[in-house]
């Protein structure tokens, strides 16, 4: 069995003592793809940002398996659409950020992390237009920008919320080759959210389902059976 | 241009009243900046208003403890120094409250933040119409009378903008990707409610010693309107704060200029001056995209 990087015990996730789902128990090996999927309302984005760190946990626990003396670095990639475009910001700027976690409060990134977030850039084939205002930029090129700033923060996980909500289907199949692309060359570890089932079968090694209330955890064959589809999708297997 | 002449002098009567205004035009845009971008326009207006009703409270407070009238301007360090407390501690009880509620996320946020304009404004008048010799001081602040000015304000005003300067450029990384990010700046370890709270904090006194310095009209004015005409043309945060900055500044001189050579007041002028100069941009901002447009065809 591969290193552990990310456990989840009997965890409970909710919002002010609400509870969405329990019972949530999962192990994330270093190296792994995981893909989160799931309706709308099923409490994907509360467990993400209950992984991050961004929402407490009702129950249960969490376990970060970071190398000793240092945290779990997290990649978070999250929705394009969620920027709000009155910032006068370049995609350098943006994939700057990145990099800010290592840089202490009052400095600014020097030479050395500036050309580290400019290879990012060049890796996600975003270099082209990071010059430009990052509110102008199609949906896709700026998930790019975002998988950049996220690899710049040197993660141990690189975690995606729905990356390809908004983005045409071309871009959403060459953008997914890349996150593969990226999983398999570097290692890295990759926890996808998204409800498009035809993606997941094609990239993803490990699968958190949840529906109705559950979190079936499985490989894709494991998962992705005529009875276990029926059941999730309410219909008749055949 | 004789006016030009007589108003650089050295020993021009209202040089204080100059340099406290365009320290003001330069400074407030600053935090501004940061409230168009956090989309906190409404605050900007609920804001000064707060803050004049705490300068009401202050200047009030010596009648009530039967302690007579706190002089205002420049006749009075203490009333000043009063009156700077009030305001100071209304403007950030206020923000803090009001951004409190503002991530809890449940209600209107226009509907609290005109209340909170309403009620300000209707309480510093109820508080003054017992204290006439407090409204006098407090109505010179309501009409943007920015002539009476001690070296005193000067220095305080000064030390003041010029700390917010400083905090604001020294942490503009953190503040920035904070405003921009709040999930990504937690999942690297960024403190975000710190960096929000000093952000409010700088907001709260800039509001504060702009309100006292040149009025609740004036300050409002240069919280905002600075930032949205810088925010037509820019393309960077670098351009958006400088030149929201350098119009603050340059357009708080022109108008002192404005009104001392036509015998207006300046508060009403600089904003009026304000309005065209951002009336002229978004005019010319179109047009250039239309000739923009039209050049890709």
């Amino acid at each position: 069995m591969s290193e552990p990087l990310l456990t989840l015990d009997q965890l409970a996730i909710g919002y002010d003592g609400h509870v969405v789902l329990s019972g949530i128990s999962l192990v994330i090996s270093r190296g792994s793809f995981t893909a989160l999927l799931g309706a709308n309302g099923t409490g994907k984005s509360t467990l993400l940002k209950t992984i991050l760190g961004l929402q407490p946990a009702v129950a249960g626990r969490i376990e970060l398996h970071a190398a000793p003396g240092r945290a779990l670095i997290f990649g978070y990639v999250p929705q394009a659409t969620q920027f709000d475009p009155l910032y006068p910001l370049t995609g350098f700027d943006v994939a700057l950020m990145g990099a800010y976690g290592r840089v202490g409060p009052g400095r600014w990134p020097g030479r050395g992390e500036r050309d580290f977030v400019r290879d990012c850039l060049q890796a996600t084939g975003a270099a082209g237009f990071a010059d430009r205002k990052f509110s102008q930029l199609s949906g896709g090129q700026k998930q790019r920008v975002l998988i950049a700033r996220a690899l710049a923060a040197r993660p141990d996980i690189l975690v995606l919320d729905e990356p390809t909500a908004g983005v045409d289907v071309k871009a959403t199949r060459v953008l997914l080759e890349f996150i593969t692309q990226i999983h398999q060359e570097r290692s890295l570890t990759v926890l996808l959210v998204t409800h498009d089932l035809p993606l997941v079968r094609k990239h993803a090694q490990r699968i958190l389902w949840l529906h109705d209330g559950r979190a079936l955890h499985g490989t894709v064959a494991e998962l992705f059976t005529p009875e276990r589809m029926a059941e999730i999708f309410e219909v008749e297997a055949g | 241009m004789e006016t030009l002449k007589e108003i650089l002098a050295p020993d021009f009567l209202l040089r204080n009243s100059v340099y406290t205004s365009v320290l003001v035009g330069f400074a407030c845009p600053l935090v501004g900046v940061f409230l168009v971008l956090r989309r906190l326009v409404f605050m900007g207006v609920a804001l000064p208003q707060v803050s004049s009703t705490g300068v009401a409270v202050a200047l009030s407070l010596p009648v009530w403890l039967h302690l007579g009238a706190a002089p205002h301007g420049s006749n009075g360090q203490t009333g000043h120094l009063l009156a700077l407390a009030g305001s100071t501690l209304f403007t950030l009880l206020a923000i803090l409250s009001l951004a409190f509620m503002e991530r809890r996320g449940r209600g209107l946020p226009e509907g609290r933040l005109g209340t909170v304009y309403v009620v300000a404004t209707a309480a510093s008048i109820l508080l003054l119409s017992k204290n006439r010799v407090a409204e006098a001081g407090w109505l010179d602040l309501l009409k943007g009378e920015i002539i009476t000015i001690s070296d005193f304000d000067l220095k305080l005003t000064a030390i003041a903008l010029a700390l917010v300067l400083c905090v604001l450029g020294w942490f503009h990384k953190e503040i920035l990707f904070v405003s921009f990010d709040r999930s990504m700046a937690a999942t690297l370890g960024k403190k975000v409610v710190f960096w929000d709270a000093a952000l409010y904090l700088l907001i709260g006194l800039t509001v504060s010693i702009a309100v006292l310095s040149v009025g609740p009209l004036i300050a409002f004015g240069f919280l905002l309107i600075p930032a949205l005409t810088a925010h037509l043309f820019s393309r960077t945060m670098r351009q958006f704060v400088i030149g929201a900055s350098l119009l603050g500044g340059l357009t708080s001189f022109l108008g002192f200029w404005l009104a001392y050579s036509a015998d207006l007041p300046v508060g009403p002028t600089d904003v009026v001056l304000l309005g065209a100069v951002y009336l002229i941009c978004g005019v010319l901002n179109r047009v250039l995209i239309g000739w923009k447009s039209v050049q890709r065809l």
